[in-house]
């Protein structure tokens, strides 16, 4: 996945550029809006992170640019700017998702690969890790072929583990990406753990493998045994 | 009362004690007017009289109508004496008030009593024609002062009462809205007018910066916890990391979030006191209600609270649904926090009311501060005590009657429509 992030400040750029590089994809950062235009016609990318509020104008401009002239591309608007109007507007426009500031890295990258998985619709609607497959078009989960029974939520569970592979997700990153705000994190984190339990337990009974890890209380990793 | 009203009011009670005065002070000059006039008259007549004896000088007493003339045996000092006297009036048939002129005259070395009389202007006589007359005037005076006065509000007053109106649509979350104010040649309404242009411009300009100021505050503190937020992460994914220092970064982690959640509650309380929430549409507060309950179901489960749900079908509101939505997610989120273990919710609704009641620990702030910024049941507890604010500044923006009851350790919270 090629990604560019329009964002003027450079230490959080940076840090979503990392984290995307980690995952083996190719993330490029554009800190105006004419830097980011430069980079747009010069180079091809598959998903478009942007800020709205840019040194020299608004995000929202750049959003009409980018579908008039590439209408494929993936856009997920990320802004502090957590007005209403602005996300209402920039869905309007043909953003595919609005994410607030501040974020969790794991949940701005589940919502990339999820925009560029309805993208790029080429036989990338499964997800797979060892024998766990998830298929993003059904929402069916198969563990060595036979599918398992997941509720919505530990769908979202395990789907958030499996683009986040390998990666310590905090409960509250967790719950936030269950509950979104409506809940207070402080009482959702219990639940996170019903849920865990939960889908480990439906996974093992499929006779698939442990691979979610409790990491100190602080969170879960999905990693291989070795 | 109407301003023109007012005057009009004022000034006919200020007239007509200038009229009574007026009328006290007329009568008294006409009649020093009248008594001078008639005892010239009475001397005038006395001195043809006097004219008349030194021709012909006479022997006895003459008496003719009003006039009296006796011969007096000795020579006595000229006198003159003024007095009223009641005589038959010859024609009116009846006795009326005279002035009497009795005067001594010494014609030839020989004085005369002369009396004289003649009918006199009588004082009632004035008073009434004078009281007349002035009333007629005052009433005249009423009735132009009356259509002048509202003539006058109509012309006169026409320019302010224009200014009246387009203040009245005066709004502060037009920005884009520029006050035209009638133009006007009086004075005074001109620097009326040019002081509200002058006004309005500079609280919509200072509303704006402060709208700007509150959304780029709340703007410029995300950004940085983003920033705090995204390199704890880096931080957390590391290898080679104790337990506690994973603990440590995770708990830095929640406090972000909150100073993040504070932040955005804080700016929404600006937003509606800014009154951005103006979408308003029909709301199926039932079916959102129910909506609500069972993003919730988990929670409600986890802490195996009971549910008493008592939803009328079909009640809708008018409203915007942003903010119907965080009011209901506030109450609820509220009444499961500020439960216990195995407590109850219950919950009713129809066209009149919401009313939501949770067991739960006493209060330890006074009832009528609950719905008060930063106040919070539990100091300890790690909320934000914000909910309640947000809840009651929505209900105040849609004018519903919130209030808070509670009986032993059961809280119920009543939200009229």
């Amino acid at each position: 996945m090629k990604l560019l992030f329009v964002e003027d400040q450079e230490e959080l750029a940076s840090g979503v550029r990392n984290y995307f590089l980690k995952e083996g994809d190719i993330c490029e950062v554009a800190t105006s809006l004419s830097k980011a235009t430069d980079k747009l016609y010069s180079f091809s990318y598959d998903v478009l992170l942007l800020d709205l509020m840019l040194p020299d104008g608004d995000g929202l401009s750049l959003l009409k640019i980018v579908k008039d002239n590439w209408p494929d591309m993936g856009v997920v608007i990320v802004s502090a700017k957590n007005a209403l109007n602005d996300k209402l507007l920039g869905l309007e426009l043909g953003a595919d998702d609005y994410l607030p500031k501040p974020f969790h890295l794991a949940e701005l990258n589940a919502r990339a690969n999820a925009v560029y998985r309805r993208r790029k619709q080429e036989g990338k609607q499964k997800l797979t890790f060892n024998e766990i497959e998830l298929n993003l078009e059904n929402h069916e989960v198969k563990i060595n072929e036979t599918t398992i029974e997941l509720t919505k939520k530990e769908y979202e569970l395990l789907h958030y583990f499996m683009v986040n592979q390998n990666r310590l997700l905090t409960k509250q990153s967790i719950a936030e990406h269950l509950w979104g705000d409506y809940m207070d994190t402080m009482d959702s984190f219990d639940f996170v753990y019903q849920h865990i339990k939960n889908l480990r337990k439906k996974i093992i009974q499929a006779g698939g493998n442990d691979y979610l890890k409790t990491m100190y209380g602080a969170g879960y990793k999905m990693k291989n045994e070795r | 009362m109407n301003l023109i009203i007012r005057i009009t009011i004022l000034f006919v009670l200020v007239s007509l004690v200038v009229f009574i005065i007026g009328g006290v002070i007329s009568f008294n000059i006409m009649m020093r007017e009248v008594n001078f006039e008639q005892r010239r008259f009475l001397i005038e007549r006395l001195d043809r009289m006097q004219l008349r004896i030194e021709r012909k000088p006479p022997k006895d007493t003459l008496e003719w109508t009003k006039l009296k003339v006796i011969p007096l045996e000795k020579l006595i000092n000229e006198r003159v004496s003024f007095s009223d006297t009641l005589v038959m009036h010859s024609q009116l048939d009846r006795l009326e008030l005279h002035l009497r002129l009795d005067a001594i005259r010494n014609v030839d070395g020989k004085s005369y009593l002369i009396s004289l009389y003649d009918v006199i202007v009588e004082a009632d006589d004035i008073r009434d024609g004078l009281v007349e007359s002035l009333l007629t005037l005052y009433l005249i005076l009423l009735g132009t002062v009356l259509i002048l006065g509202f003539l006058a509000s109509y012309f006169i007053l026409r320019p302010f009462n224009l200014t009246l109106e387009a203040i009245k649509s005066f709004s502060l979350t037009k920005p884009d809205q520029k006050m035209q104010f009638p133009t006007s040649s009086v004075k005074e309404f001109k620097r009326l007018n040019a002081f509200l242009s002058e006004m309005t411009s500079k609280v919509q300009s200072d509303y704006q910066s402060l709208k700007e100021f509150s959304e780029n505050a709340s703007h410029e503190i995300q950004t940085p916890i983003a920033i705090v937020q995204s390199k704890l992460e880096v931080l957390i994914d590391a290898d080679n990391l104790t337990e506690e220092q994973i603990q440590q970064i995770s708990s830095t982690q929640s406090t972000i979030k909150r100073l993040s959640q504070l932040g955005n509650a804080l700016s929404l309380l600006t937003k509606i006191d800014n009154k951005e929430f103006i979408n308003v549409s029909s709301i199926d507060l039932s079916m959102t209600l129910e909506h609500m309950l069972e993003e919730f179901r988990e929670l409600v489960e986890l802490k195996s609270i009971k549910r008493i749900v008592e939803v009328k079908e079909g009640v809708i509101i008018q409203a915007d649904p942003v903010l119907i939505e965080l009011l209901l997610t506030n109450l609820i989120n509220n009444a499961i926090r500020h439960n216990w273990e195995g407590g109850n919710i219950s919950l009713s609704l129809d066209e009149e009311r919401l009313s939501i009641s949770n067991s739960g620990p006493e209060l330890q702030v006074s009832s009528n501060e609950l719905f008060q910024r930063f106040k919070k049941a539990n100091q300890s507890a790690k909320s934000m005590g914000l909910g309640l604010a947000i809840v009651k500044k929505i209900c105040d923006f849609y004018d519903y009657q919130i209030q808070y009851h509670n009986d032993a350790d059961l809280h119920t919270i009543h939200i009229r429509f």
